[in-house]
């Protein structure tokens, strides 16, 4: 029997659980169950043998948790404990139609951003049980009790990339229809799927009855076979004993079945009476046909985006013709992109396209650096927009959702070199109409091309959902006549081939006044003619507001509800730009700004002074003195830590406008010197080095932030590139300060000759000296007072 | 006993302004408007959004020789622990999470603007303080006529940090409420507290508590400024 040919049978019987029976038979809790398959292997076949007595069609092997980091100091390496495991079940299973699994679960370590693990590093953990697996004759891979989309991706890349054997996922959801981590059911079921797995669905966390709903939603979701390996119930605090009979279970498995699941096993508290209860309750029971719809949709690991009206793909993470962006992508300023990426949510975008490709940079770094940011921030599903297609590979491989490509054309070396990646990492793609020989004049043509990219598309395995159509804007003022054929081709791609169809819509307006009058008309009419996805600054009221209309018009608004919750009286009075408590920027001092945190006053007034005063006047004469008089407030006990970091966020617009002005005028910098922060390896505490980063910063410092769990190498590397006058280092933890010693060390083994800087809640002074730092730094405060002295 | 118990809140945390105006280093001193509004505004989006949870177990203590439990594979190292629990028969083992959405909220806020993000993280910690409060008085429900002690987490005194990793494996705690520790032992998602509350049945001479008696004084923030962290009543 193999995989396939057990889809044939009505209802495919997984076991029971393996952890109830060896707790019965006294395994102590936290003992780690796979070392038996080593220790007592008999004991585990026998198990197994009860299950395929009660009629499983899989078994799963005692090996979930046997991965590098939970043996670590098990004495055993995941070579012996997974093989041991899988010839435990397969010794079970001789002679038998029963199939043995490998049984992988999470690692016991959290990804980045909320942990530390790294993606490459998760997929080579999972690739090492896979491997271990096939070797010793696995018949199918079970990822299961996942709770983060992302570890799961990492799962099943690994699987993917090791063997050729079926891949089974389920995930371990709340009565809330999420995972601790927060994943929802059409997120899980629009990446699993597009990753090409053989069977998703649920185990664990919730009884049967709980299972009902969560099937019936991720059914409306995938055309997958579905499994359900609920747990018997909820434990009983007192005695530990599950609260569901088999009877009770079975006729739940009954009802999953109706709903249609094809995959039914238990999970904790299940047993081999269990599963034979629910062999005999499904043997008369006829699986249902499903009715999964074709829906176009894209998701990140929390959020599913459906592409059933006009959604905003916001076009404001991308340096071109962006100063201040270019600047951000060179200093890696990571948190200035995560601002673009929440302004743009906040204002209405619904996709977020993400471009970091600028000369002088390390693309590919800053793109799987961004994608990670981003995505541990915000909840919308990204685009991926680069020219090389080794970015977009790296950018897929760490986004955990499904994305769309930007983008893919009629070449064919585009389409060749393309299309495969958007397969492997099953995103949606935008294929441009234009090829080798440029952009097409007529509609006609470019409908040619996108027929093409369609066609191979889907030779390729790529659904047609999932192909996007991009008509290709261009500029009015040079070719006028163009921007009715792209009009037209919009509408033939839509109704011919019954694509979803993108556009950039803001190219149209270049060279012209009023441009916002003519990117919002050109919008408006490209809306009429049937386009989905307008890339657009969502931050231009008239453009969102000329989708929300569209959608009123269209009736896609019902009752206009979203467009009077945007526009109504008093939504627009809450959202006009006031100064802040309302300061008479006539009377106002800017210093006075400053020490009461008001942003946008600062800047105001800072644009004001700027008239009269030079720069350096302005810093001098008026930011430091404010920050100097709320620092000694602050040290006074008069004012507080928001109130100290608030004043340095409002210093800091002033610097922005003062930094324009300079740049403006090519005066060179207000730099006095270069500091590098970082938290170090293997700490992931970031408050108290941020806070210095801004106080830093605002004294006039140059700060280099290479964020938290630093490898030792990396700030040696940053010191010397950017010639740092101090390198600060933060540790929160007892078991990180030996980072901290290592990375001293190797800085002082690389002759840097920064001074360092320490600080931290468990430094002290003399241990700061005992590790070889310059500088104890108490609290944020005295790192300026260090940095005057280092640096002056 | 042994068994794992969930335990789910039904009602989102109180989160006690006064706690977090410690957090934030205002000892007794009122905060200024505008800081205070943000408090309330962090308090409201966490109170909706987080998701906790907590995990606990009894095991019996066996007093020979090093500090074991009965049915349990992890060992309680050091002296201080073993002073805590005297007097004890029961050592429970708790876990307490706010959510990976807690880590996000806070991630966004900083995004957004460092001092919300800061306010968020002292929101989240006194949120977190209030549902290992609510957790305890729990488990101190379940077992009547008895005593506890405070709770004493890893990392206090000589109980070394690095049990994090076998102490969440009793509690299956990643299954349990999604709660892991990274190499470095620090908890993840960051938000959470792992603790053993010692359980005794008669009127037994209580556990040493206070600042005086406390392994962390030496680096301790609040102590350097005269405050009390708000765990162990001074004595």
């Amino acid at each position: 029997m193999d995989f396939q040919s057990l889809l044939n049978k009505p209802f495919v019987l997984l076991d029971g659980s393996m952890g109830i029976m060896l707790q019965k038979q006294g395994l102590p809790l936290g003992a780690l169950p796979e070392l038996l398959n080593i220790t007592q292997p008999g004991r585990i076949t026998n198990i197994h043998r009860l299950y395929i007595e009660s009629g499983a069609d899989i078994i799963y092997a005692n090996t979930l948790g046997a991965n590098r980091f939970k043996l670590a100091t098990s004495g055993h390496t995941v070579e012996e404990v997974v093989s041991s495991g899988i010839s435990a079940a397969k010794l079970a299973a001789k002679d038998t139609d029963c199939l043995v699994a490998l049984d992988i679960g999470p690692i016991g370590q959290m990804l980045q951003p909320t942990g530390n693990m790294s993606f490459e590093e998760a997929v080579e953990i999972f690739g090492e049980q896979v491997r271990a697996g096939v070797r010793a004759g696995a018949d199918v891979i079970v990822l299961e009790t996942f709770s983060d989309l992302g570890e799961m991706r990492a799962a099943v890349l690994a699987a993917k990339e090791n063997s050729t054997l079926p891949i089974m996922c389920t995930m371990t959801f709340d009565k809330n229809h999420r995972t601790f981590t927060g994943c929802s059911v059409a997120s899980m079921a629009l990446t699993l799927e597009g990753l090409g797995v053989d069977a998703i669905g649920f185990n664990c966390s919730l009884g049967p009855d709980d299972f009902i709903p969560l099937v019936e939603e991720l059914s409306s979701w995938t055309k997958l076979p579905i499994i359900a390996k609920p747990n018997a119930g909820l434990p009983d605090p007192a005695s530990g004993e599950f609260n569901f009979s088999d009877d009770r279970f079975a006729r739940c498995m009954r009802e999953l079945a109706g709903v249609g699941i094809k995959f039914a096993g238990g999970c904790c508290g299940t047993t081999p009476s269990t599963i034979s209860t629910v062999r005999a309750a499904l043997n008369d029971v006829r699986p249902i046909r499903r009715n999964c719809g074709k829906l176009t949709a894209v998701c990140s690991a929390t959020k599913a985006v459906t592409i059933d009206r006009v959604r905003i793909i916001g076009e404001r993470i991308n340096p071109t013709g962006k100063a201040k962006f270019k600047q951000a992508l060179l200093r890696q300023d990571i948190d200035y992109i995560l601002a673009q990426a929440i302004e743009q949510i906040e204002a209405g975008a619904d996709i977020l396209d993400v471009n970091v490709g600028m000369p002088g940079i390390d693309e590919k770094d800053l793109m799987i650096k961004c994608v990670n940011a981003i995505q541990g921030v915000v909840d919308a599903p990204l685009q991926l927009d680069s020219s090389d297609v080794e970015v977009l590979e790296a950018g897929l491989r760490h986004y955990h959702g499904k994305a769309i490509v930007n983008s893919v054309n009629g070449d064919l070396e585009s389409l060749q070199t393309v299309l495969p990646l958007v397969k492997k990492y099953g995103a949606a793609v935008i294929g441009l109409t234009l090829d080798k020989n440029g952009i097409p004049p007529t509609a006609l043509q470019r409908f040619a091309i996108a027929q093409r990219i369609l066609e191979h598309a889907q030779s390729l395995g790529i659904a047609r959902e999932n192909v996007f159509i991009d008509c290709l804007t261009l500029t009015a003022s040079a070719e006028q006549e163009a921007a009715r054929e792209t009009l037209n081709a919009v509408r033939m791609v839509k109704e011919k081939l019954g694509l979803k169809t993108v556009l950039g819509v803001s190219n149209i307006s270049f060279g012209l006044p009023n441009r916002e009058l003519i990117n919002q008309t050109f919008l408006t009419l490209a809306l009429a003619h049937g386009l989905d996805l307008p890339i657009i600054n969502p931050n231009a009221a008239g453009m969102t507001g000329a989708v929300r209309a569209f959608h009123v018009l269209y009736n896609y608004d019902k009752s206009a509800t979203d467009f009077i919750d945007t526009y109504s009286v008093s939504q627009v009075e809450n959202k006009v730009d006031k100064p802040e408590q309302g300061i008479d920027l006539q009377t106002e001092s800017l210093s006075g700004a400053i020490e009461k945190g008001f942003k946008n006053d600062t800047a105001r007034l800072t644009t004001k002074l700027l008239k009269s005063l030079s720069p350096m006047d302005v810093i001098n004469a008026h930011i430091i003195p404010a920050l100097d008089r709320v620092g000694e407030a602050f040290d006074k006990g008069q004012l507080f830590l928001p109130q100290l970091i608030g004043a340095a966020s409002a210093a800091q617009s002033a610097f922005e406008v003062i930094k324009v002005r300079l740049s403006s005028e090519n005066a060179g910098t207000v730099s006095k010197g270069k500091i590098v922060l970082a938290t170090v390896k293997g700490d992931i505490h970031d408050i108290g080095k941020n806070i210095v980063k801004v106080l830093l910063e605002n004294y006039g410092y140059t700060v280099i932030d290479l964020g938290r769990d630093v490898d030792c190498q990396a700030v040696v590397d940053a010191a010397r590139w950017h010639g740092a006058d101090i390198v600060g280092l933060s540790a929160l933890m007892t078991t990180t300060l030996k980072s901290m010693e290592d990375t001293i060390a190797l800085l002082h083994k690389n002759n840097v000759p920064a001074k360092v800087m320490v600080g931290g809640a468990v430094l002290t002074p003399e241990f700061a000296k005992k590790i070889g730092a310059d500088y104890y730094a108490a609290d944020a405060r005295q790192s300026i007072d260090i940095a005057r002295e280092v640096i002056g | 006993m042994y068994n794992r118990v969930l335990y789910v809140p039904k009602n989102p945390p109180d989160i006690d302004e006064h706690e977090v105006l410690r957090y934030l280093g205002y000892g007794k001193n009122r905060p200024d408007s505008t800081t205070e509004q943000l408090i309330k505004r962090c308090t409201e989006k966490l109170r909706a959004e987080i998701s906790p949870r907590c995990v606990y177990a009894a095991f019996k203590i066996k007093h020979s020789g090093r500090l074991a439990l009965e049915g349990c594979s992890l060992i309680l190292e050091g002296q201080d622990i073993a002073d805590h629990l005297i007097n004890c028969q029961i050592a429970v083992l708790m876990a307490v999470t706010l959510s990976e959405q807690a880590d996000r909220l806070i991630r966004h806020a900083t995004a957004k603007n460092l001092t919300k993000g800061i306010v968020m993280d002292a929101c989240a910690s006194a949120a977190v303080e209030s549902v290992c409060n609510q957790t305890e008085s729990m488990i101190r429900s379940k077992f009547s006529g008895s005593f506890f002690t405070e709770r004493f987490s890893p990392g206090y005194g000589d109980l070394p940090i690095e049990l994090q990793k076998d102490f969440l494996a009793v509690l299956d705690a990643q299954r349990t409420i999604g709660l892991c520790a990274t190499q470095s032992s620090i908890l993840t998602p960051r938000k959470s507290v792992t603790a053993v509350i010692g359980v005794g049945n008669m009127s037994a001479a209580p556990s040493k508590t206070g600042c005086n008696n406390c392994r962390l004084r030496e680096n301790c923030s609040f102590f350097k400024r005269g405050e009390f962290c708000g765990f162990s009543k001074p004595s």
